[in-house]
C-alpha cells in the first residue's frame, strides 16, 4: 500500500491503480467523463484534474487524475481554486458545442456533464460562436441512438468495444472538431451486450431504443435486484416509473458477478414482468390476480384464500402428487415447498428448460434458469419440460408453482394431457387446458423479496421493486398455507 | 557577417548527392566504421553526444545525449528496443529536414546506425511526411544502396552489430509529428498522441522502449562521433552548441534553408543572411521558429536566436522556421491563418484541444472579418490559458494558446482597431480559393 494526502487526510492507497480511484474508493468526488473503470483511461476529457503538490520549492501542478500513478508521499487537493478553475475551463469547452437539449433528452436527470456543469461550471456561456450541427438521430442498430451533436467523444463506447467485449465496432472518424463517433463502414452494431453504450455514455449522445422517451429518470424509483434470463444472476437495479410500472433494468456494479454490465437479453425482458392483466372478473386473457378454479363452465374466478383449501383436499383425496417448481422460484420458495413435497411424499423437482444457445464469453451462460445452484442445493432434481410431461401423462395430480411454469412446460403438450389428471398451478397466467383444475397467482420476480444462487454460488437479491397487484399472495406463503392445510387434512382423514 | 565553419550542408554541393558513391567520396560512413571496428563502447558514444551538448532540433530543445541515456539498461530490460527519427516535418514554416533527406539521404542514415548502436536498438524506423515523395524515394533508395553493401542488416560491416532500417509514410496529419502520437500511427493506429508517463524510453513502440529523435538531431551524430564533443562546442553559444539549419520564410529578399551556428540576432539572420525584408519595406513581426512558436514584433528583433535568449524574450526557438511579415501583413488575417490549421490539426482528444483550437479560430476569424466584438480580445486570452500550459496530452493545444497570447499582447492596438472599425485595414485577399478558406470553417 502507498500513503498519500487527499485533501489533508492520510490514506493508504492501492498503488496499481491512478490517482482517481484512490480519490473515489475514499469518498472524494473528482469528475470524470472518459475514464470509467472497467475501461483503459486514455485521460483525454481533462475533466478529472486535480493538483497535485510538487517537490520542495516547485509549484503544484494540475494532473490528470486517471492517468496518474500514485505515489509515495503524494499530497493532492481537489477542492482547491487552481482545481476548480482548471475544470470550469474543461467545462466550458466541453459544452461550448453541446446542444441545449436537456428538456428533451433521455440523459436528463442522470447525465455527468449536467451534474459537473451544476457543480462546477459557469453559470453564463462566452460562446457568441454557432454551435456545430450534426446528426440528431442516427441510428447504430436495433438497440442504440446516437446524438452526434450531444457527444462530448470521450470514446468509453469504443472503448467498451475494444476492451470489454474484445471485438472492436466503434470508432471516432474525423478529426478535431469535426471528430464524430461511428461504426465501422456505418455497419450497424451487433452483439448481446449494446445497451451497455447507454449507461456509459456520460451525455446523452448514446440513448437506449426501447427507453427513448419512455420515462424522466428523476421520476424512477431504483430497487436493488437480480436479472432473472440467465444463470448469471447479473446484479441489476429494477427502475420503475413512480414505482409502479417496471420501466428499465440497469445494471449494477458487483465485482464477484458482472462488474458494470449485462446482456441485451437481460436488459430488454421487460415482458414477463409488465404483462397485462385480465380483465376484470375473468381469469384467462392476461395476468390472473386472485384465483382459478375448474367449474362446470370452465376456469372460474375465485379468491385464493377460498381456493387454497379446495387444493389441499384434492391433494389428500388423490396421492401421489408430483411436485415441480418453477426455474424462477427463489430460496424462500424451495423451502417451502419441500415442507409441501414432505407432506405429499413426493419428490422435489424443478422444471430445468434446455439451454437457449445465448452463452458466450462475457456473462450469458445460456442456462435459463437463474436458481439452478439454489434449488438443487435444496435438494431439488432438475426435470427437463418433456419428461416432466412423461411423468404427468400418467400422475393422479401435479403441482406446478412459480412464475411462467405453465409456459416453460409448454401450452402445446399441456394441452394434450387427459382431464383425469389433476393439475393444480400456481402462475402468473392461467391456461384453459383441460387438465388444469385450479390456478392461484403468484407475483412476478421484480414483486417479490428473496434470493437466487447463481452458477457460481453467488446469492444475488430480489426486492420488491413494484408492489403486486391487488389479490396476488406470495408463492411461499401460499405453499405454506397449503401444507398446514394438507396436515390438518390428513388429521381429520 | 563574418565566416563560420559549416558542416551540416558540406557535401549537398556536389553531383548527385543522394547517392552512396558521392556520400562515400566525402567521408560518408567513417563513423559508424570507427564506432563498429575500434570499438567505442555504447557508453562511449552515449558520452560523445552528452559532451557535445546537442539540443534536439524538433522543437522542444531537449539534450539528445540525455534522451539516450533514458534508454533502460539492457542488462535489466532485454525487450527490444527502437529508434524512431521523426521526419514528420509539417510545422509551418519548417522546410528544411527535406533538403536533408532529399540531398544527403545517406547522412540520416548514419546517424541512425549510431544512433542505434548506441541504443543497443537493432531496428529504425523513419517516418516520413507523405507528401514529401522525394524524401521517401531518395531515402529508401539510400537504404537498399546501404544495405546492398552490408551497410544496413545483418552482421554490419562484419561486426555483430544488426540493424534495420524501415521507412513509413504518414498520411498528412500534423499530429503525427508529435511523438507519441508518430508512434501511435506506426503501430497502424489513429495518431493519438498517448498521455505520459510512461514515457517513450519506458514504453513506447509496441510497449517497448524506443527513442524518438528528430531528423537534424540524428543528422548530426555522425559529425560529433567523428569530430570531437569539443569540436561540436566551438560552435554556438555555450547551452546550444554546434550548428543549425534555419528555414527563413515570408517577406525577406532570400527566403531559404541556411546553416547557421547559434548566437546571431534575429536581425543578422533576417538582414545579412535573407537578404532584408522585401521591396525595401519594415518589418513587423516574426515567428522566430514555426507558427507554434510566438509571433515577436519588430521592436524584438535583437533577440540571440538560441534556445534560451528566444525562451526570454517570450517566445520558442522551436525548429527554426522563421517566418517574416513586413508592415502591409495583417496581425488578424495571420492570426486567422495560424488559427485555422490548429483547428484543422487537432486530433480531436482532449476537450479543451478540441474545442479550443475551433473556437480560437473562429474568434479569429471574425475580427480578421470585421465582425469582432470588443470582448473577444480578452476571451482570446482566458481561452488560451484555459488550454495551456500543459493541460493537455500533447502540446498541440500549446501550439495554438502560444501565438494567441503572444499576438494579443504584442498587437492588442491592431486587433482593437480592426474591431472598432468593423473592417481589417490591411486585409489582403488570400491567393487560395475562397471556397478553401470556407471548407474547413
Amino acid at each position: 500500500m502507498t500513503k498519500i494526502q487527499i485533501n489533508g487526510r492520510e490514506l493508504e492507497v492501492d498503488p496499481k491503480q491512478p490517482l482517481i480511484r484512490a480519490c473515489h474508493d475514499h469518498g472524494v468526488d473528482v469528475p470524470m467523463y472518459c475514464y470509467h473503470p472497467g475501461l483503459q483511461a486514455v485521460g483525454s476529457c481533462r475533466i478529472c484534474q486535480v493538483e497535485v503538490a510538487g517537490a520542495p520549492g516547485q509549484p503544484s501542478r494540475v494532473v490528470a487524475a486517471c492517468r496518474t500513478p500514485v505515489s509515495e508521499g503524494m499530497v493532492v487537493q481537489t477542492d482547491t481554486p487552481k482545481a476548480h478553475e482548471t475544470r470550469r475551463e474543461c467545462l466550458e469547452f466541453l459544452l461550448k458545442n453541446h446542444p441545449l437539449d436537456c428538456p428533451i433528452c433521455d440523459k436528463a436527470g442522470e447525465c455527468d456533464l449536467q451534474d459537473y456543469s451544476y457543480n462546477e461550471g459557469q453559470g453564463k456561456g462566452r460562446s457568441s460562436e454557432p454551435r456545430r450541427k450534426l446528426h440528431k438521430r442516427k441510428s447504430l442498430g436495433d438497440v442504440i441512438v446516437l446524438d452526434e451533436e450531444r457527444c462530448i467523444l470521450c470514446s468509453r463506447c469504443v472503448r467498451f468495444f475494444t476492451d470489454v467485449t474484445k471485438k472492436a465496432q466503434l470508432t471516432v472518424e474525423g478529426l478535431g472538431s469535426r471528430s464524430v463517433i461511428n461504426t465501422f463502414m456505418d455497419k450497424p452494431l451487433e452483439g448481446n451486450y449494446q445497451g451497455n453504450l447507454a449507461d456509459i455514455c456520460p451525455v446523452g449522445a448514446l440513448t437506449s431504443k426501447k427507453f427513448r422517451f419512455q420515462a424522466r429518470v428523476w421520476n424512477l424509483s431504483k430497487s436493488l435486484s437480480t436479472c432473472a434470463e440467465c444463470s448469471r444472476g447479473c446484479s441489476i437495479s429494477v427502475e420503475s416509473l413512480r414505482g409502479k410500472e417496471v420501466k428499465r433494468f440497469r445494471p449494477r456494479y458487483n465485482a464477484a458477478v458482472n462488474q458494470w454490465w449485462m446482456c441485451d437479453t437481460g436488459r430488454h425482458a421487460l415482458a414477463p414482468v409488465t404483462r397485462a392483466l385480465a380483465p376484470a372478473g375473468a381469469v384467462l386473457g392476461g395476468r390472473l390476480t386472485g384465483a382459478a378454479v375448474r367449474g362446470y363452465n370452465g376456469l372460474e374466478a375465485r379468491a385464493t384464500e377460498d381456493t387454497l383449501p379446495l387444493v389441499a383436499d384434492m391433494l389428500a383425496t388423490h396421492s401421489g402428487a408430483t411436485l415441480v417448481l418453477s426455474p424462477f422460484a427463489t430460496e424462500e420458495e424451495g423451502k417451502a415447498a419441500l415442507e409441501l413435497a414432505r407432506a405429499l411424499g413426493a419428490r422435489p423437482q424443478f422444471l430445468s428448460p434446455a439451454p437457449n444457445g445465448l452463452k458466450d464469453d462475457l456473462l450469458h451462460t445460456g442456462d435459463p434458469c437463474p436458481n439452478r445452484r439454489g434449488l438443487t442445493e435444496l435438494g431439488f432434481e432438475p426435470v427437463e419440460p418433456a419428461a416432466l410431461l412423461a411423468q404427468l401423462a400418467t400422475a393422479p395430480a401435479a403441482v406446478l408453482a412459480g412464475e411462467r411454469v405453465l409456459e416453460l412446460v409448454g401450452h402445446d403438450g399441456l394441452a394434450k394431457l387427459p382431464s383425469k389428471l389433476r393439475l393444480v398451478a400456481f402462475d402468473l397466467e392461467a391456461a384453459d387446458h383441460a387438465c388444469l383444475h385450479m390456478a392461484i397467482s403468484v407475483p412476478t420476480h421484480v414483486e417479490k423479496a428473496g434470493h437466487w444462487t447463481n452458477v457460481d454460488g453467488h446469492r444475488g437479491v430480489l426486492n420488491v421493486a413494484v408492489a403486486p397487484p391487488a389479490g396476488v399472495r406470495r408463492l411461499d406463503q401460499s405453499l405454506q398455507t397449503l401444507t398446514r392445510l394438507l396436515a390438518g387434512v390428513s388429521s381429520k382423514a | 557577417m563574418k565566416e563560420f565553419p559549416k558542416y551540416l550542408l558540406n557535401r549537398i554541393g556536389v553531383a548527385d548527392s543522394h547517392t552512396l558513391r558521392a556520400y562515400r567520396s566525402q567521408g560518408g560512413y567513417q563513423a559508424i566504421e570507427d564506432v563498429l571496428r575500434k570499438p567505442w563502447t555504447q557508453e562511449q558514444v552515449i558520452g560523445v553526444m552528452k559532451d557535445s551538448g546537442l539540443r534536439g532540433r524538433g522543437g522542444a530543445g531537449f539534450p539528445t545525449g540525455m534522451k539516450w541515456s533514458f534508454m533502460p539498461d539492457i542488462t535489466k530490460d532485454p525487450r527490444p528496443r527502437y529508434l524512431a527519427v521523426n521526419a514528420d516535418e509539417s510545422e509551418p514554416g519548417t522546410c528544411k529536414d527535406r533538403v536533408l533527406m532529399e540531398r544527403d539521404p545517406h547522412g540520416l542514415i548514419e546517424g541512425c546506425l549510431i544512433a542505434c548502436y548506441a541504443m543497443r536498438s537493432k531496428a529504425a524506423y523513419i517516418y516520413v511526411r507523405g507528401e514529401y515523395r522525394l524524401s521517401y524515394n531518395r531515402l529508401q533508395a539510400a537504404i537498399d544502396e546501404a544495405r546492398a553493401v552490408g551497410l544496413i542488416g545483418k552482421n554490419i560491416l562484419g561486426t555483430d552489430f544488426s540493424c534495420d532500417i524501415w521507412m513509413h509514410k504518414g498520411a498528412g496529419a500534423y499530429i503525427c509529428g508529435e511523438e507519441t502520437g508518430l508512434m501511435e500511427s506506426l503501430e497502424g493506429k489513429r495518431g493519438h498522441p498517448r498521455p505520459k508517463p510512461p514515457f517513450p524510453a519506458g514504453s513506447g513502440l509496441w510497449k517497448s522502449p524506443t527513442t524518438v529523435n528528430h531528423v537534424e538531431s540524428i543528422f548530426n551524430a555522425p559529425f560529433i562521433v567523428k569530430n570531437g564533443a569539443e569540436w561540436f562546442k566551438t560552435m554556438g553559444v555555450p547551452k546550444s552548441t554546434g550548428n543549425f539549419l534555419c528555414g527563413i520564410s515570408g517577406h525577406v529578399n532570400k527566403p531559404g534553408v541556411y546553416e547557421l551556428p547559434f548566437g546571431l540576432t534575429a536581425r543578422q539572420i533576417i538582414d545579412e543572411v535573407a537578404g532584408g525584408v522585401w521591396k525595401g519595406r519594415k518589418l513587423k513581426a516574426f515567428f522566430p521558429g514555426g507558427s507554434s512558436t510566438g509571433l515577436l514584433p519588430a521592436s524584438m528583433v535583437d533577440v540571440v536566436m538560441d534556445h534560451d535568449s528566444v525562451k526570454a524574450a517570450g517566445s520558442m526557438f522551436g525548429t527554426a522556421a522563421m517566418i517574416v511579415l513586413d508592415e502591409t501583413a495583417s496581425i488578424p488575417q495571420v492570426m486567422d491563418v495560424t488559427a485555422r490549421f490548429y483547428d484543422h490539426e487537432s486530433c480531436g482528444q482532449c476537450s479543451q484541444c478540441r474545442e479550443g483550437t475551433q473556437w480560437l479560430h473562429q474568434i479569429f476569424r471574425r475580427i480578421a472579418h470585421g465582425k469582432g466584438s470588443p470582448a473577444d480580445l480578452d476571451l482570446l486570452v482566458s481561452l488560451s490559458n484555459g488550454m495551456a500550459p500543459a493541460k493537455t496530452i500533447c502540446a498541440l493545444a500549446d501550439a495554438a494558446a502560444i501565438p494567441t497570447l503572444a499576438a494579443v499582447k504584442h498587437f492588442r492596438a491592431e486587433f482593437e482597431e480592426c474591431i472598432r472599425l468593423g473592417r481589417d485595414p490591411l486585409r489582403q485577399e488570400s491567393k487560395t480559393a475562397p471556397e478553401l478558406h470556407e471548407a474547413h470553417a
